[in-house]
């Protein structure tokens, strides 16, 4: 059926040659200060400037506009509570279950690839982002090529296109090139095209950040008669701006060839989601969605020391107290005190002042849907139908079984013949024996609910939509299951706990144990034409513990 | 105060953000939960036709008033309507208050073909005959046996008497042959509002240095600006108090259905008079499955037309709207119903919600406090209804959004309309001062204490004069954390202010020596409104379309106004 969204695409296009006079040709740029006024730098930590005199020619915080005399301060001095990510908007190929490559409009990493391609967030502290793409002798570092990341021996975290800025000059009036924010659009076209990943890049942030989460639009290859721009939208944030919503049409939408930073606070703790706010029946469906997580301050609690007594004084400031006066304070404390403990190696979902949501690993899984004759649609220039949608491909993690249970990144042949890593995250669930795993669920999908039952291990529900299950006279309002069910735009914390023994004093969960996380919409148990496969992952548990870097087993 | 200028023809830019091409007519359009009171109600179901944003007009059965209503709430409400014999879609929104005994007379003026209707009210005790003043019900029942209710026969009726037990979002639909009759449109809501002693509820104090959360209605709010809601509080209970409300019916249509019961009601009404359907089950054989919904519809509307106002002449039988308003620090009540027969994942942006109550029964706990969840996505199920509150306050994102600058100049002097009742007295005078209540707020309990009229009334304090721009730009803070993009490589969308701050003292001042282009909104006017827009949406996004064209669908703005534009909802 034919479709105005065409022609009101037509609009901004129009839009831009009225104002096209000043335009350049570019504006790829990323903002990821070392220091600011909430996070300053600490001027002591660059061991390249060892004395006092030289660390007081040095600011505590970046500006971009310096009339103080001082220098911005080095990547090295930067604040740990600084997390900057880059993200490209454009397009790329992923594997489905059946062998199928499908076209995706997608979001795909820009920074923090080493982490990316390992299955990890891509959200990386401002010294780590702010890396010279160029080596002392002025070349590109081998890092940043087409096709990057390639392999999970990658390990560059840094902003990719990051390079010294020849127009820039230093605040004390010397004209020296610094890394500024600058990107040489060339490495970020040569990395960003064509590197869609499903789901996009993973964001993981602790509360009290600040995130610097720069888009850059480098266009869709397969699609130049669209002129996409893209957004992000940060799914659940609260007391939200408009500005930094991502909604196109209560904010600004990034054109091809510009990068805009979104700038957060850390909201309270829970698991979020982020998507692109364009055309969602259209940008969504095509498979521009991510994870998003927000650690708990509690995590920070010193191993030892109680979580009640964290939990009260935290009361004592009003930009973390809940007030019981508050219909939306997100965290009240316990109703009882207890006596729980912070412990060493353990952490929580929320703020819970009672270890009631501890776990040892996490797994971020997002559920999704492909309608391919939507795909085939969107890649061949044909107005699109959305009342019909009918997805083929379930996914978890933008793969379907068996893909889901394959430890490795999947890679996809794009249209120039170079492999990119379009899947890089496992749904593979690795419980330490005796342990439990946090299973932080999103959904994402655009046509239908999802349910996703347990088999073996039941389901511990302690978080919803991004708040712990809490009520207003601090009782837990936990609860324990086999299946969740959520729609496009929900998420749950739930917990598997693989404790317990039987009578004989045996493991209940002894090590070696394989269950199942899969769906009983039977219907989505396929791959399309295969009447196989689709949204079941495998919950497997480990004779010891699990690495917190890989989440395999040790 | 000023005023607001909206446009039902630039809503449909939504999605592409050409701001250049505004212009076109200008239709306030508000939203508050209008309805019509009883608690004698006499209705009627009938056949007509409603129209949709991609131009079809669909053949749709629905309730609608039998005679004149006894009133209209709330009062305040410009333009109500309920024209005689004409059905709508939602059916009339009925507004009683908790212990009446309503009487809903039913008459069934639906084409023959239909056969016998009524009335389902999910959760009290309905009687149809004589309905005693101990409860029972006696004597002879009226209308015609069915199976769930009684029901009007062609051309009789039927009338329905309970006691409203209950308070809170209620909705009513038909309970017969409800697979086609509820898809044709034989749906609407009841809202019963709580016994309030006193006009408060019970139990209700102030909290230790925070401000009032509960007010009488009394015409005003507590500023002096005008009050549209219908009650104090939606049940009794502290928690449960509000300043604006706002009702939401999610449904939908496959038209497929509503052609084929028109083609055969037609055919029906060709037939010689003896020949014509006279059956109480009716003689629809309509295919109800496979069912393909291609109109997904907030009170019987889709975006654009949602954000016109209630009883545009436009949409003479969808007297409903969906453009909820409010300001910063106000408690707004989200009446949800599930109609139709499909989930939906209503997703608010900006906040959370917290959930008040389910089908009319708050969630409380042992302590009597609330026990519902926190959520950002609110799924709507058939039969269900939900209240809940929403609440924005634009805490902790670190940066002042009304761009309240610490440096003399420009930046620290407020510019309002000096003619305006409540805040032209502000013009020109030194932002105002922020001073944290016990939540961090500057509120009427803050010390010293905030005047209601304050433009910064609710403020979060801690990130008062916090700048959010890293170079000077405008006269607004400057060395916080951000650049702002070149204007070049963005585009602005039709509820985009032009600036990151709310309200048009701030986006003024956010502009530099050269204009940015495209500069100006219709639908927020950066001058007038300058809000933060939201989009409150069904987040099965296939459902933000009107039969295949996005936008559209079960989609709707929701504006977070500064305190000195005044949210006028009535039309």
């Amino acid at each position: 059926m034919p479709s105005i969204h065409r022609f009101s695409r037509l609009l901004p296009v129009a839009a831009l040659l009225l104002f096209a006079l000043e335009a350049r040709a570019q504006s790829f740029r990323v903002q990821c200060p070392a220091g600011t006024t909430l996070h300053p730098a600490d001027t002591s930590k660059d061991p390249a400037v060892t004395t006092a005199a030289n660390r007081a020619k040095y600011s505590s915080i970046t500006k971009l506009t310096r009339t103080d005399g001082l220098l911005d301060p080095t990547p090295a001095m930067a604040n740990p509570g600084i997390k900057c990510q880059q993200l490209s908007g454009g397009d790329g190929f992923a594997t489905m279950g059946d062998g199928t490559q499908t076209y995706l409009f997608s979001f795909g990493p820009l920074s923090g690839l080493s982490n990316i391609v390992k299955g990890l967030p891509g959200t990386v502290p401002a010294s780590e982002f702010l890396q010279n793409n160029l080596a002392s002798d002025g070349t590109v570092l081998p890092a940043v090529k087409i096709g990057a990341p390639d392999g999970l021996a990658y390990d560059f975290n840094g902003a990719i296109g990051l390079v010294p800025n020849v127009e820039a000059t230093l605040g004390n009036g010397t004209s020296t090139a610094v890394v500024d924010g600058h990107l040489d659009a060339r490495l970020v076209m040569d990395v960003g095209v064509m590197n869609g990943n499903i789901p996009a890049p993973m964001i993981a942030i602790d509360e009290g950040d600040e995130l610097f989460l720069t888009l850059t639009n480098v266009g869709m290859v397969m699609r130049p008669d669209l002129f996409e721009s893209h957004t992000v939208h940060f799914h659940g944030y609260p007391n939200a701006s408009a500005f930094y919503d991502g909604v196109p049409d209560a904010s600004v939408a990034i054109n091809i060839g510009g990068s805009f930073t979104y700038y957060y606070l850390a909201p309270e703790a829970g698991t979020y989601m982020w998507h692109c706010h364009i055309s969602p029946p259209e940008h969504l469906q095509m498979g521009m969605v991510g994870q998003l997580y927000v650690r708990p301050r509690q995590n920070t609690v010193t191993a030892g020391l109680g979580l009640y007594a964290a939990a009260q004084a935290a009361q004592l400031d009003v930009s973390t107290k809940c007030s019981s006066d508050d219909l939306l304070c997100s965290v009240q404390r316990p109703a009882t005190s207890n006596s729980t403990l912070a412990s060493a190696g353990k952490m929580y979902a929320y703020n819970d002042g009672d270890g009631s949501t501890l776990y040892d690993v996490e797994y971020p899984i997002q559920m999704h849907g492909f309608d391919p004759n939507f795909h085939f649609v969107g890649m061949t220039f044909n107005p699109e139908s959305f009342a019909d949608n009918k997805d083929k491909y379930f996914l978890l993690n933008g793969r379907s079984y068996p893909d889901t249970v394959n430890p490795d990144p999947l890679s996809t042949q794009v249209t120039d013949g170079t492999n990119h890593f379009s899947q890089p995250l496992s749904s593979i669930v690795n419980i330490p024996a005796g342990g439990r795993a946090l299973l932080r669920f999103s959904d994402l999908n655009v046509t239908e609910y999802h349910t996703l039952a347990s088999l073996g291990i039941r389901m511990h529900v302690v978080g919803y939509n991004a708040r712990l299950l809490r009520d207003q006279d601090g009782n837990n309002m936990d609860y324990y299951t086999n299946s969740v069910t959520l729609a496009g735009g929900e998420s749950a914390d739930v917990l598997l706990d693989a404790s317990g023994t039987n009578p004989d004093g045996t493991p209940l969960y002894p090590g070696g144990s394989v269950f199942y996380l899969y769906t009983p919409q039977l219907d989505h148990l396929a791959n399309d034409a295969e009447n196989f496969g689709g949204m079941m992952t495998e919950v497997r548990i480990c004779a010891s513990t699990v690495n917190a870097a890989t989440k395999q087993c040790n | 105060m000023r005023t607001m200028n909206k446009s039902t023809l630039i809503v449909r830019l939504l999605g592409s953000a050409a701001v250049c091409l505004a212009s076109l007519l200008a239709v306030p359009a508000w939203a508050a939960a209008p309805g019509i009171t009883g608690p004698v109600f006499d209705l009627v179901a009938k056949d007509g036709y409603t129209s949709q944003p991609d131009g079809a007009s669909v053949y749709t059965w629905g309730y609608g008033c039998n005679s004149a209503p006894a009133g209209f709430a709330p009062a305040t409400v410009a333009g109500a309507n309920c024209p005689a014999g004409q059905m709508q879609l939602p059916g009339p929104t009925l507004v009683v208050t908790q212990g009446a005994t309503v009487t809903v007379t039913l008459t069934n003026k639906l084409p023959g073909a239909a056969g016998n209707t009524s009335i389902l009210f999910p959760g009290f005790k309905v009687c149809a005959a004589t309905l005693n003043a101990d409860g029972s019900c006696t004597g002879l029942a009226t209308g015609s046996p069915g199976v769930l209710a009684q029901e009007a026969a062609n051309g009789g009726s039927v009338t329905y008497k309970f006691v409203a037990t209950t308070p809170g979002t209620h909705s009513y639909y038909s309970g017969t042959q409800g697979d086609l009759q509820v898809e044709m449109g034989l749906y609407g809501a009841l809202i019963v509002l709580p016994t309030l002693p006193g006009g408060l509820p019970t139990g209700y104090a102030r909290g230790t240095n925070l401000p009032d959360t509960c007010f009488t209605v009394t015409g005003k709010l507590p500023n002096g600006a005008p009050d549209f809601r219908l009650a104090a509080a939606a049940y009794d209970h502290p928690s449960a108090c509000y300043d604006r409300e706002y009702l939401f019916q999610f449904s939908e249509m496959d038209p497929r259905i509503h052609n084929q019961a028109q083609g055969q009601v037609m055919a029906d009404k060709q037939k010689a008079l003896a020949q014509r359907c006279a059956v109480p089950t009716g003689c629809m054989v309509v295919e109800t499955e496979p069912y393909h919904a291609a109109y997904f519809l907030i009170n019987g509307r889709s975006m654009p037309d949602i954000a016109d106002p209630n009883y545009a002449p436009q949409y003479p039988q969808q007297p409903y709207n969906g453009n909820p308003h409010m300001h910063p620090g106000e408690l707004a009540l989200v009446r949800i119903i599930g109609q139709g027969r499909m989930q939906h994942p209503f997703h608010e942006h900006a906040n959370h919600v917290r959930l008040l109550a389910r089908d009319g029964n708050l969630l409380l706990t042992p302590g009597n406090r609330l026990a519902g969840p926190l959520l950002f996505t609110t799924t709507t199920t058939p039969g269900q209804t939900m209240d809940g509150i929403f609440q924005f306050t634009g805490k902790s994102l670190n940066w002042d959004v009304y761009a309240h600058s610490a440096t003399p100049g420009a930046g620290d002097k407020y510019t309002t309309d000096p003619l305006d009742p409540i805040y032209g007295a502000y013009n020109g005078t030194a932002v105002p001062v922020c001073h944290g209540d016990a939540n961090g707020y500057y509120t009427t309990a803050s010390v010293p204490p905030a005047p209601l009229t304050a433009p910064n009334y609710f403020e979060w304090c801690p990130d008062h004069q916090r700048p959010l721009e890293s170079k000077p730009f405008g006269a607004v803070g400057q060395e916080g954390p951000v650049t702002l993009p070149d204007p070049n490589i963005v585009v602005n969308g039709a509820w985009y202010a032009g600036s990151p701050y709310l309200g048009a003292d701030a986006t003024g001042r956010a502009v530099g020596a050269t204009p940015i282009p495209p500069s100006g909104t219709v639908a927020n006017s950066p001058t007038g409104e300058a809000g933060f827009a939201y989009m409150w949406h069904s987040h099965n996004e296939r459902e933000i379309t009107t039969n295949n064209i996005f936008p559209g669908g079960m989609m709707m703005m929701m504006l977070v106004d500064p305190w000195v534009f005044a949210i006028d909802e009535s039309n």
